[in-house]
């Protein structure tokens, strides 16, 4: 039963409200629909000069700038307040993901392995793609990522091998902006596979399907307290889903995998609408560095040790399997 | 080698004058409460207290150090307060921009042994034809920019995009200065709350 463990809010109806006058209310209603459409505007008509990765990444870089403004400004738990210790460890993680995973991922991740297949087989007849709308294009390359990534992260929560990967980001006691870079290097890795890099897009889609990314998936972790919108909610991924997710309740934990687009979760029977501010495993023990590197290995070796019957020296349980 | 040198890059020492009219003992009481907190352990004698932390809650407002000692003293013009608290965050934080150099490093010269196998590649696009897709109509007709053939690296595109050493000079970069900051805010946030503490009702 949900809320068994650790207490949780379930409805939105139960769900806390902005405080403050017709202006903070009004921003922190409109902020995120606002952002999103602003965004793809931007990238749909900026003139090709400006259209380039290199742009994206200021973007994405400046608007995480101001997120973090925000969550100074409107938090949504005060428990949840960013600390030099915690934004020091998050953005350890960040630098991880923009440095040697993606050295590591330029040779071995999913694009590297579509590139592969694809020059060596010249499969170009899925070209056909670069002639829909550019924002049908966006959609799918956004929708394609977020479909595999929902099953992945499923995966992760119901077998023991993929979990040992993913249960080191849910040792994280409060959501910040670079949450979801907190993690052991092989679920980010893993996380990050998609399908995308079999087909044919023009850039100009790939840039406004990293949109879907800034504008939505990144609201999974943040401290601001939002009026969302009732169809924002209903569609897109929120804090308040992904907070139940992270909460100390174990059946609460088992819901909301999407990244994105939560109706993903609707059609399979996944999605839990409320928040939590409880989070974490263990009580909300709080998994250090080291231990974030090392876990997903050592459990698997106690795990392995156990399985073929030699015995393991007694110790506390350090966290509760996914099955 | 002498660490007394160097470890104040990972300690912070201070001292704090203990309110008029309060014993060792009473200072001692009301510091106490701060050191429970999940994963704190503390000891207290009569004028002094030892704590250690393993892996404490990011709500712990003393989550940044992971051992300690405060001790009274007896000083010119009264009881002292005076603490030395170990940090493992703030040692990791000066260090990190090593980790980051060397990561910069290693982005080098895994793209110098690709060289010659993206001027293999790059011959290979070559032979292919310069054709873009037509735009679509609903494109057109809303008035976005006609695509260009991207430069080589200016692809929208993640594929055949090769990592730069940049990103990994830039987190060794912030990681210094974040250092500095630390060093310096955690310093005094701790003396903010050992004297509230102290002055608590």
């Amino acid at each position: 039963m949900i809320g068994a463990d650790a207490p949780v809010t379930i409805g939105w109806e139960n769900v806390s409200r902005v405080e403050g006058g017709p202006i903070r209310r009004f921003v922190f209603t409109w902020f995120q629909p606002f952002a999103l459409f602003a965004l793809l505007a931007f990238w749909y008509y900026a003139p090709n000069s400006i259209a380039k990765p290199s742009t994206a990444i200021g973007i994405g870089i400046g608007f995480k700038a101001l997120l973090l403004g925000l969550e100074w400004v409107n938090p949504r738990f005060a428990s949840w307040r960013l600390t030099w210790k915690e934004f020091t460890t998050d953005l350890f993680f960040v630098g991880l993901g923009y440095t040697i995973l993606r050295l590591v991922d330029s040779y071995i991740g999913s694009d590297a392995v579509a590139k592969l297949i694809l020059d060596h087989f010249h499969w170009e007849k899925l070209a056909w793609f670069t002639t829909l709308p550019l924002l049908v294009q966006a959609f799918l390359i956004a929708f394609m990522f977020d479909f595999v990534q929902y099953w992945m992260h499923r995966g992760m929560h119901n077998w023991y091998p993929l979990w040992l990967t993913h249960a080191p980001h849910h040792y994280i006691t409060q959501l910040n902006i670079n949450k979801g870079a907190v993690g052991n290097p092989v679920e980010l890795f893993l996380i990050g596979l998609g399908v995308g890099g079999f087909f044919d897009f023009l850039p100009r889609a790939f840039l406004l399907a990293g949109v879907f990314g800034l504008t939505i998936g990144i609201y999974q972790h943040i401290n601001v307290r939002f009026n969302t919108p009732r169809l924002w909610r209903f569609l897109f991924n929120t804090t308040e889903h992904h907070s139940l997710h992270h909460s100390q309740d174990y059946e609460a934990t088992r819901s909301n995998y999407s990244g994105t687009f939560i109706f993903i979760d609707r059609m399979f029977g996944t999605c839990v609408d409320g928040e939590a501010e409880l989070l974490g495993m263990e009580g909300g023990r709080r998994m250090s560095i080291r231990e974030q590197m090392t876990f997903p290995f050592t459990e698997a070796w106690k795990a392995m040790r156990e399985k073929l019957g030699r015995p393991v020296a007694a110790e506390p349980v350090s966290a509760v399997p996914a099955e | 080698m002498n660490l007394r040198f160097i470890d104040w890059i990972w300690h912070v020492r201070g001292a704090l004058p203990v309110p008029e009219g309060q014993s060792g003992g009473e200072a001692l009481a009301r510091l106490e409460p701060l050191f429970h907190q999940m994963g704190t352990s503390h000891m207290r004698g009569d004028d002094v207290l030892e704590f250690s932390k393993t892996d404490p809650a990011s709500q712990d407002p003393m989550a940044v150090f992971d051992a300690g000692t405060l001790r009274i003293e007896q000083g010119q013009q009264g009881l002292l307060l005076r603490y030395r608290l170990k940090s493992k965050t703030l040692l990791f934080c000066l260090l990190a921009p090593l980790l980051f150099l060397a990561f910069a490093q290693l982005t080098i010269w895994s793209g110098a042994g690709e060289k010659p196998k993206d001027a293999a590649a790059q011959a290979k696009k070559a032979e292919k034809p310069d054709a873009l897709p037509p735009m679509n109509p609903v494109d057109k007709f809303l008035g976005a920019p006609a695509p260009e053939k991207p430069k080589d690296g200016e692809g929208g595109g993640r594929r055949g995009r090769k990592p730069s050493p940049t990103p990994s000079y830039v987190f060794a970069g912030i990681f210094a200065v974040l250092y500095v900051v630390g060093r310096i805010l955690e310093d005094r946030l701790v003396r903010r709350l050992f004297r509230k503490a102290l002055a608590a009702e």
